[in-house]
């Protein structure tokens, strides 16, 4: 696959709140940038994930790093050593409870696991 | 791991902002939920798909607050999908309409109810015959039943079709033309005892994913079932299917011929089932003799079927179709063991076909032939794809050719069982069937002065500006045409009320009460739990107001033969309600009368329906609904098979008690492999197919108000393979141009993305109103079940910047 046909940027443009002449549109708050004191990596949970009991593969398909993401056993899951934390898999998480953590990346937060 | 059942007991706690979205994380907890959080909880049916899942909804301070997978529903057992679980938060889009709107100088403008009910009556009595409604598969049971009484028995017009004519009217025509009666004979069931389970151009995974989930879990569970994807793209179904058979567009035809062909000529059909249970048809050699003509077709003896099929070979099928002959061999070998279990699911890829009709009997046709048919988890079954498709449209009879219950505007005896439900003067039933959707809208788009007999068009719970085919011809042509009045009802603006010239705003799903009937047959009942916002209005009450202000206009039709008001309601003293004044329409459940009254047409084709009552506590009930000896109402799960369906009588085993020969049979059809309407050309190169997607419901009207579910899936796009467009040099993402004969449409090309289309093949989904793909499509209907055709009609691409 060449860079052109890459996912990345796929979608990006995209994500704005949709209703019929609304004109004020939030705008999404700035994140900071991966590598940061605020840099973050994302875990996915995958008990409150959809794609456990039912269908849903959004995360993997608009997450703009390539690699950052594969499928085990039908669960999204997060290659932390190559996720840059970027939050796009938290904000298109359509479950009810949001199957996606931000978390800090420091060592320390390793015995997080979920 | 947890086990995919226990996830139900997560509750969806909808919050309606994006901003408390971002915060909020509910608890998780076990249903029933802890009394004591001032949560009120109650059962109704999902307000999307025809899978026809229940939640329970829990209302606080006059707001839905909550959802969850109900577990007492046998359809879900407590599971939703990502849909279901915020079907709560399509009530409360931001934009919601609350008051009427008239165009006055180009421009929407409030008026009162009394001012907008006045209009339509005044449209109405100035041209009746030039009324038509265009309703849909959404409106609830009573709500077409009042729009049908009104329009057929009160107008003497028969100008009414859902837009299931867009959806389902193929597999109707096919169940009719093979077993005399509409709707599949089996249920959910065979999905949990078939061995084999075909899915014909039916991407289940999304469009109906609870029922997928079903399946899924069977494996999980240590079951052994599989799965074959026959389509023309590859989807999220896909990825769980044992073998996946991709097809050239149109070929389904050819295909089930093949299997037909093999079982005749290895003689492994089942000869048994087909000369107890089974007669041979054709297509009439004049489809014109008789309207019934097209349906009944010309007997056909089993040797002239066997001749017919003498050309399918699997290596010309596969010439035709493209899939392997070995793999149309490996379906044969299935369709030829009788120890296996096989049920086939389809849904618009079958329908939305020109020759939807035949695909529908055809498949029928294998079932039958082989034997594979009445035992639990052999069963051809048809899914729909909205709530209340089979409830509203097909049984109801919302159709422009039928009346309830299965009867025809074309038998005089079915007029005149009608006219004395009604109770109206003989003869009131106009005996000319009206115009179905395409044409409908054709004729509304046309100048009088050129023939378009259709001046005023009242839309409800439907957004056809979208959703109809081919739209600068049979929508957009609207515009400029003052003569011509759209009334629209909706719960949002839409891409339909762009173009109306009175809006009025609906009460929605759990803002009023309801019923539905769901792809198996299951008759769904639901209350009004939290008030519409505003001054929205129910569906049913505007059809009633606008007949009660005809009737006061001194509109005759509006009476029955006695006098009294076609919606003369009464209470459980006997006392008349003036339900059409908005305050009183509460003062009684207008629903239980209404469904009382048509109750009465349901016994006629055994589609029989218990009381309200008994709807009330369950999670639904699959009809025939007969009463027992101890007094309860029992369901019926396989219609036609002696061991579970009622009316089939001892002995029998399968009986076929509406057969098209009133011998009991059912009808196995020829039917030839033919080509699409438009295909691939030099100038036109490619396929297009058009769709839906997970996290949208059709048009997207309600799903993307959704924050969550907008999030997920933002925006429109194009499928294409890679290699494609490497050739075109397009990157992925890059917005293109997509050009048909009708039209063209710029939009992202995805490739790689969720489906899979083959080389020289496009997908568009249908959902985005900002990026309406059925500017592209073709207008071509099945002559029989006149249903167009979304999945194929040639297309080409281009770079944006080079097109000026």
């Amino acid at each position: 696959m060449s860079d052109a046909l890459s996912r990345r940027g796929f979608f990006a443009a995209f994500s704005t709140p949709f209703a019929r002449k609304v004109e004020a549109v939030p705008q999404p708050v700035a994140r900071p940038a991966a590598g940061s004191a605020e840099a973050k990596v994302a875990v996915v949970q995958g008990r409150f994930c959809l794609a456990l009991t039912s269908f849903c593969s959004v995360c993997i398909e608009r997450c703009p790093v390539p690699g950052a993401m594969k499928k085990e056993r039908g669960v999204p899951m997060v290659v932390a050593d190559v996720c840059t934390g970027c939050g796009v898999c938290r904000e298109v998480c359509p479950a009810p409870r949001n199957a996606v953590l931000m978390l800090p990346r420091r060592p320390s937060t390793r015995r997080h696991s979920v | 791991m947890m086990q995919r059942r226990e996830f139900n007991k997560m509750l969806a706690l909808a919050a309606a902002s994006a901003a408390v979205r971002a915060n909020a994380q509910s608890p998780a907890r076990v249903a029933p939920a802890p009394a004591g959080d001032g949560i009120a909880w109650d059962k109704a049916p999902c307000r999307f798909c025809g899978t026809g899942c229940h939640v329970r909804v829990g209302v606080k301070n006059g707001r839905v607050v909550a959802i969850e997978g109900d577990q007492l529903a046998d359809v879900n057992k407590g599971l939703l999908c990502v849909k279901g679980y915020h079907v709560g938060l399509a009530l409360y889009g931001k934009d919601r309409l609350t008051q009427p709107l008239l165009r006055r100088n180009g421009v929407l403008e409030p008026i009162s109810w009394e001012e907008a009910i006045e209009t339509i009556a005044q449209k109405v009595m100035a041209a009746p015959a030039q009324f038509a409604i265009y309703g849909s598969g959404q409106w609830t049971i009573p709500e077409g039943y009042a729009a049908n009484k009104f329009i057929k028995g009160g107008l003497s017009s028969n100008h009414i079709d859902p837009n299931a004519r867009l959806c389902m009217a193929s597999a109707v025509t096919g169940f009719l033309s093979v077993y005399g009666v509409d709707e599949p004979a089996g249920c959910y069931d065979d999905l949990d005892k078939c061995d084999v389970l075909l899915m014909w151009g039916n991407n289940m995974a999304e469009m109906h994913p609870v029922l997928f989930s079903r399946v899924i879990d069977r494996r999980t569970r240590g079951e052994k079932v599989t799965l074959i994807d026959l389509g023309t793209r590859r989807t999220r179904t896909t990825e769980f299917c044992d073998h996946y058979l991709e097809f050239r567009p149109n070929s389904d035809l050819a295909i089930m011929n093949g299997i037909a062909h093999l079982l005749i000529k290895k003689n492994t059909f089942d000869p048994k089932f087909v000369e107890k249970f089974c007669n041979f048809r054709q297509a009439p050699k004049d489809p014109a003799a008789s309207p019934a003509a097209p349906l009944l077709g010309d007997p056909m003896s089993f040797a002239e079927y066997k001749a017919a099929l003498e050309p399918y070979t699997p290596e010309h099928v596969e010439k035709l179709s493209g899939v392997p002959a070995e793999k149309i061999r490996l379906l044969g070998d299935l369709f030829a063991n009788k120890d296996i279990r096989i049920t086939s699911t389809w849904c618009m890829g079958f329908n939305q076909h020109t020759r939807g009709t035949n695909a529908n009997r055809l498949c029928h046709g294998i079932h039958l032939l082989s034997g594979h048919f009445g035992r639990p988890g052999d069963a051809p079954t048809s899914l729909t794809g909205q709530p209340s498709a089979c409830g509203t449209a097909r049984e109801v009879g919302t159709l422009c050719h039928f009346l309830p219950g299965g009867r025809l505007i074309l038998n005089a005896e079915h007029r005149k069982e009608t006219e004395k439900l009604w109770n109206l003067p003989e003869g009131r039933i106009n005996p000319k069937i009206g115009h179905h959707t395409v044409l409908m809208w054709e004729k509304f788009c046309t100048p009088a002065d050129k023939g378009g007999d259709i001046r005023t068009l009242w839309v409800q719970v439907t957004n056809p500006g979208q959703s109809l085919p081919n739209l600068n011809k049979l929508f957009k042509a609207k515009a400029g045409q003052p003569e011509k009045f759209l009334i629209v009802s909706d719960v949002y603006r839409t891409a339909t009320t762009e173009l109306a010239d009175l809006v009025l705003p609906s009460a929605m799903w759990v803002e009023k009460n309801g019923m539905y009937g769901n792809s198996e047959r299951r008759t769904q009942q639901w209350f009004r739990m939290v008030k519409p916002p505003g001054d929205a209005r129910d569906d049913a009450w505007q059809m009633i107001a606008v007949a009660r202000k005809l009737h006061d206009l001194g509109h005759a039709g509006m009476k029955d033969k006695d006098g009294r008001f076609l919606f003369a309601l009464k209470n459980d003293k006997g006392e008349e309600v003036p339900v059409w004044e908005w305050p009183r329409y509460y003062d009684i459940n207008v629903d239980k009368v209404l469904f009382e009254e048509y109750r009465a047409f349901s016994r006629y084709k055994h589609k029989d329906l218990a009381p309200y009552d008994v709807y009330v506590k369950s999670r639904g009930l699959r009809w025939p609904v007969v009463q027992q000896p101890d007094g309860t109402w029992r369901e019926t799960k396989f219609r036609f098979s002696e061991f579970d369906d009622p009316y089939v009588k001892k002995g029998a085993e399968i009986q076929f008690y509406h057969s098209v020969t009133k011998d009991d049979k059912a009808l196995i059809w020829f039917a030839p492999a033919e080509r699409a309407p438009e295909e691939p050309d030099a100038e036109f190169p490619f396929w297009l197919c058009t769709g839906r997607v997970l996290e949208h419901w059709h048009t997207g009207s309600m799903t993307r108000r959704v924050p969550q579910l907008h999030a997920a899936m933002p925006h429109a796009y194009v499928e294409m393979h890679p290699e494609d467009a490497r050739e075109r040099g397009f990157a992925n993402g890059e917005t293109i141009v997509v050009k048909t004969r009708r039209g063209e449409l710029k939009l992202p090309v995805w490739v790689d993305g969720r489906g899979h289309p083959p080389r020289g093949s496009l997908f568009i989904p249908f959902f985005d109103e900002r990026l309406m793909c059925n500017d592209l499509t073709i207008d071509a209907v099945d002559p029989i079940s006149k249903e167009p055709d979304y999945k194929k009609c040639a297309a080409t691409v281009a770079r944006a910047a080079a097109t000026p």
